[in-house]
């Protein structure tokens, strides 16, 4: 157990969760947004990584280089399933919040179900994009090139969506969230803001699917490998907080890793979820949470 | 008839009584069940379980002359020619489902035998069904010990279980280090937290123990993680002469390239197949699975000793679009060990099926497997079935142990 | 409508739910006799199991309005309490199951204390989270069976035990038995006191509060009893079925399949839950077994898409299709 050990797995850690904050961005922000418990969030982080895999097979673009297009592609997606789906569940007037969960939930197994259809149950892998296989060394430590980027990506698109809320339309956002009911009053569509929080929400999965097909594997239920995470990351930011998102998603990662190397790797996830009870119990509405 | 010669109309009655009589006698199809898990986790492998055993049953029903058992095609030939028609259950991987499967398939569909499973847990509610009603189990490729040490009469595996599968990883150790004067003094195990992971590391650690070899790391981890990095910064750390991991496809996926990662390139890695073995494993990983070894149950180059294993091979690529390997080799085979059960027993009925299987004595080169041979001892394990160890060399898996099945020289580095 | 009239007819009205409720009960008791197909019988014994199992969560979920998605961990104990009390003391799991009830229920107890601090999303998430810490210690508590599970062997045929092999038929009473039992106690909470104070908890805590309730005990009981029927039903589920392991008692799937019945039958009703699994279970069977064996992924799709459909279509559950009058809104607070 040598310094330069700890502190590789430290990094790891970082690293790790940089990228599990990318992938809880969106749900933070949908959760926010209204209320929803999707459940089906995993399965959109499938797609886009199946996305990128037949962009690359089909066309040689990088991962890096279709981020635009997966974002676009699942905010189209999300604009779609909101009005599919999501905008009926909001509508009803008894049980809303069991029904977005069971309604998502089967979407979930609806997807999954369609990508085996359509895509067959092997696994899948890119390995000739640019970073694939590099790594960069500093001194002892060595930080894995894929992943690097995904942590980049992450640290961007936080920053946009922070950008994004100081406009007209995250303000309208804010605003939505605040009183579904009165902003009719001053001329904001509740619908469309919907749609499109929706529509950014799954755009940012999106491009945590973009960069994760650069170095992970895909398949039909790869989603869930990261689902849970996300919700306990999300939570534990506390909902509506992108600032937490991102917090949380660093500690995720740290503590996973940590646990790994000083316990028992089979009990990791053990150890990030009793954090995350943890926090809970001195502040029940995650770390930054407001709603 | 009139103006037919006598003989000649005799001639024409005595065929068509023939004609007739043969399609009266003409025999009804042999229905067989298989449940595997065709969607969800494990669907790659159900899925080509299926192709694999669909690939078999078009060798005995069809005409496609192979040099092995029951290869000539026509059907059963004790059976009229009867054919064997398949039918294929989802288990989606859950005991209890597997369970009503197996159950529907006995009671609504009459099959005669139940092929399965590939994971323990299926196995272990399959056969308790099969037990129950007197139908035959073939466990195609289940390797955990325990399920032939149930005491059950109506249970038979064709497959090496994990402990022939370690022991012969450790006969391989003990010539090789011999051989080259290089032995290994140190392993490092690790494995993932399902039945196999732990069934796996168990009889690895006992036999270890056995040979006077260390275990250097004793890894556990989570499969299906969003990272292995820890897990392998562990490995490196114990830095022993061979790792040994059982892991399934993803995991195997992730292991190398956190490896290549860090730039940790153990001596040696003999894996318990699984993953290794599978065709997404080598998409995924390319070039850093050169020197990979694996225990097998199947050659695939051993085309010398086992001819058939070419025709076979590209009937089942045709299907499926992948070469044969250790799990559909040996799906392959079980099907062909029941049907020639069926086939000696003359009639479908249960207690004669059961005789007919514990009288089984095939001969390894009757089969594409380089097993001895096929031959159940009393708790319905089959004992003739020897492994072989394997090396990626050039891309693709080479047999390299024992030596009267090995095609090529392993690459040792172990002790350089 | 003055109190007193009111007053009469909620009795009228529970006393013909009672009597529906046993004539429900003598209907589906004699319809199991003349059924011999074992595939059939298990859809019942399945279907009847969720039944019971989404009846338990409903008292937590429906009517006391905590959206548990954790609950496979009190079915996961309750199937390990019977088999391990079972298989290595000798407990017949007749007498078992009732300790496993107990300890399921201690288990949900010990959760709901801290847990019910937290609102909504909140607390669903922290269920979730503690199911899956339970079942990864689980998975990796060897002394417990780990990964490989436990085999439970059949010994004799035998009602003590709970062990029948000749013939699924008793099986199938249990599974009726045991839904019985969940409905009748849900139909005694309804108009019990607890029950009360979980409409007011549920509907307007400010007004619960005023009217001097204590929140907290309230909702421990309906954890407990909650947690304790899910844990009885864990325990049949070992016996019927003769192995478990963490894999199939105490996924999140297993919670979510909890929950489930209720959701698409009615949440916070009497007769969701039964409706709801009488849905359920035979499209997610069915399915599979005459549209899985291609391996293409279309059941999957299918039983998805009619969750979505009956989720929405009628979100305040196919029993409000049926008596359209009750409201229940048991939305996040």
């Amino acid at each position: 157990m040598t310094p330069a050990l700890v502190m590789q797995v430290a990094l790891g850690g970082l690293l790790m969760g940089l990228i599990y904050a990318l992938v809880a961005a969106g749900l933070s922000l949908i959760f926010g947004l209204m209320d929803v418990v999707n459940f089906a969030h995993g399965e959109l982080l499938m797609l886009a990584m199946y996305a990128t895999f037949f962009i690359h097979r089909g066309f040689g673009l990088d991962p890096i280089v279709q981020l635009p297009i997966i974002a676009l592609l699942l905010f189209g997606m999300g604009v779609v399933i909101y009005h599919g789906l999501i905008a009926r569940a909001l509508s009803v007037r008894f049980n809303r919040g069991m029904v977005q969960i069971f309604s998502t939930f089967g979407l979930a197994i609806f997807l999954r179900g369609a990508a085996q259809f359509a895509f067959g149950g092997d696994f899948r892998a890119i390995n000739h994009s640019w970073l694939a296989g590099r790594t960069l060394r500093l001194a002892t430590l060595s930080l894995p090139l894929p992943q690097l980027a995904a942590g980049l990506v992450c640290l961007l698109a936080f920053a946009a969506l922070m950008a994004i809320s100081r406009t007209e339309f995250g303000r309208a956002l804010e605003a939505t969230r605040e009183d579904r009911e009165a902003v009719a009053l001053i001329g904001i569509d509740r619908d469309r803001i919907f749609a499109l929080g929706w529509g950014l929400g799954c755009a940012t999965v999106g491009c945590a699917g973009a960069m994760l097909a650069g170095f992970y594997y895909v398949s039909p239920d790869v989603g869930a490998n990261f689902a849970l995470i996300a919700y306990v990351t999300v939570a534990l930011g506390g909902f509506g907080s992108l600032l937490g998102a991102l917090v949380a998603g660093l500690i995720i990662g740290e503590v996973e890793a940590l646990t790994a190397l000083f316990l028992e790797p089979s009990l990791k996830q053990v150890g990030m979820f009793a954090i995350y009870l943890a926090v809970l119990l001195f502040r029940p509405r995650g770390l930054f949470g407001t709603l | 008839m009139i103006g037919l010669s006598r003989p000649v109309f005799a001639a024409f009655l005595a065929g068509a009584w023939l004609l007739l009589g043969s399609a009266a006698f003409a025999a009804e199809d042999i229905v067989i069940g298989a449940v595997f898990p065709l969607t969800g986790n494990g669907s790659q492998v159900g899925l080509d379980a299926k192709a694999a055993i669909e690939t078999e049953a078009e060798i005995i029903n069809g005409h496609h002359d192979i040099p092995m058992l029951l290869g000539q095609g026509g059907g059963l030939p004790a059976l009229g020619g009867a054919h064997v028609r398949l039918i294929f259950a989802d288990s989606q991987n859950d005991p209890q489902k597997a369970r009503a499967e197996a159950e529907r398939l006995i009671t609504q569909d009459h099959v005669v035998a139940i092929i399965g499973s590939y994971t323990s847990a299926t196995a272990v509610t399959i056969s308790q069904v099969a037990e129950r009603y007197q139908i035959p189990y073939m466990s195609s490729d289940n390797s955990s010990p325990s399920l032939s040490q149930r005491g059950l009469q109506w249970f038979f595996r064709t497959s090496p279980q994990d402990e022939m599968f370690t022991q012969a990883m450790f006969d391989f150790f003990k010539e090789i280090g011999t051989k080259t004067g290089r032995p290994v003094h140190s392993v490092a195990l690790i494995y993932e937290d399902s039945i196999f992971g732990s069934d796996s590391s168990r009889v690895q650690k006992k036999d270890a123990e056995a040979a006077g070899i260390k275990v250097a790391a004793d890894i556990r981890y989570r499969a299906n993680s969003p990272s292995l990095s820890t897990e392998v910064e562990r490995l490196r750390a114990a830095d022993a002469d061979v790792l040994m991991p059982s892991s399934y496809t993803s995991d195997a996926i992730l292991l190398l390239r956190a490896m290549q990662e860090i730039g940790y390139h153990p001596k040696a890695l003999l894996a318990q197949d699984a993953g290794f073995v599978q065709e997404g494993f080598f998409q995924a990983v390319g070039s850093l699975a050169e020197g990979v070894m694996s225990r097998s149950a199947f050659a695939l180059d051993a085309t010398r000793s086992r001819p058939a294993i070419t025709p076979v091979n590209a009937l089942f690529h045709a299907r499926s679009g992948k070469d044969l390997n250790d799990l559909t080799s040996r799906e392959l085979t079980a099907l062909q060990v029941l049907a020639d059960a069926i086939n000696r027993a003359g009639t479908a009925t249960n207690e004669a099926l059961r005789k007919a299987l514990i009288a089984t004595d095939i001969k390894g080169a009757d089969t594409i497997m380089p097993w001895r041979g096929v031959h159940f001892d009393a708790s319905g394990q089959n004992t003739e079935a020897t492994p072989v160890i394997q090396q990626v060399i050039g891309g693709h898996y080479r047999t390299i142990f024992p030596d009267d099945v090995a095609t090529s020289e392993p690459v040792w580095n172990v002790g350089k | 409508m003055p109190p007193s009239e009111a007053g009469t007819a909620i009795a009228r009205r529970r006393r013909l739910e009672l009597s529906a409720g046993l004539v429900l009960l003598a209907a589906l008791a004699l319809l199991g006799l003349p059924i011999h197909d074992v595939y059939t019988q298990n859809l019942l014994i399945i279907a009847l199991l969720y039944a019971g199992l989404a009846q338990g969560w409903n008292i937590l979920g429906g009517y006391c309005g905590q959206v548990s998605l954790g609950h496979a961990l009190y079915f996961g104990i309750g199937a390990y309490v019977s088999t391990l009390l079972f298989v290595r003391l000798g407990v017949p799991p007749g007498l078992g199951m009732f300790a496993a009830g107990g300890v399921a229920g201690a288990a949900a107890l010990l959760v709901g204390w801290p847990a019910f601090r937290l609102s909504g999303h909140y607390y669903a998430i922290a269920t979730l989270v503690v199911g899956e810490i339970g079942y990864l210690l689980f998975l990796n508590w060897d002394l417990l069976g780990g990964a490989s599970g436990i085999t439970i062997p059949f010994k004799a045929e035998s009602l003590i035990d709970l062990q029948f092999r000749t013939s699924k038929l008793p099986f199938f009473y249990l599974t009726l038995a045991y839904a019985a039992l969940a409905w009748t106690l849900a139909w005694l909470l309804e108009g019990s006191r607890l029950g009360f104070v979980w409409r007011a908890v549920r509907d307007d805590m400010v007004a619960a509060r005023s009217l001097g309730v204590e929140i907290l005990p309230s909702k421990l009981a309906a954890a407990a009893i909650s947690g304790g029927l899910t844990g009885m039903g864990g325990a049949i589920y070992a016996q019927y079925v003769g192995y478990i392991d963490p894999d199939s008692v105490m996924t999140i799937e297993i919670s979510i399949l909890i929950a489930l019945p209720a959701v698409i039958g009615g949440v916070g009703t009497l007769w969701g839950p039964l409706l709801g699994a009488a849905v359920q279970v035979p499209i997610s069977e069915l399915t599979r077994s005459y549209l899985g064996g291609s391996g293409s992924g279309v059941d999957l799709m299918i039983y998805g898409g009619l969750i979505m459909l009956v989720a929405l279509a009628r979100p305040e559950g196919l029993f409000g299709l049926i008596a359209g009058k009750r409201r229940i809104d048991a939305g996040f607070s």
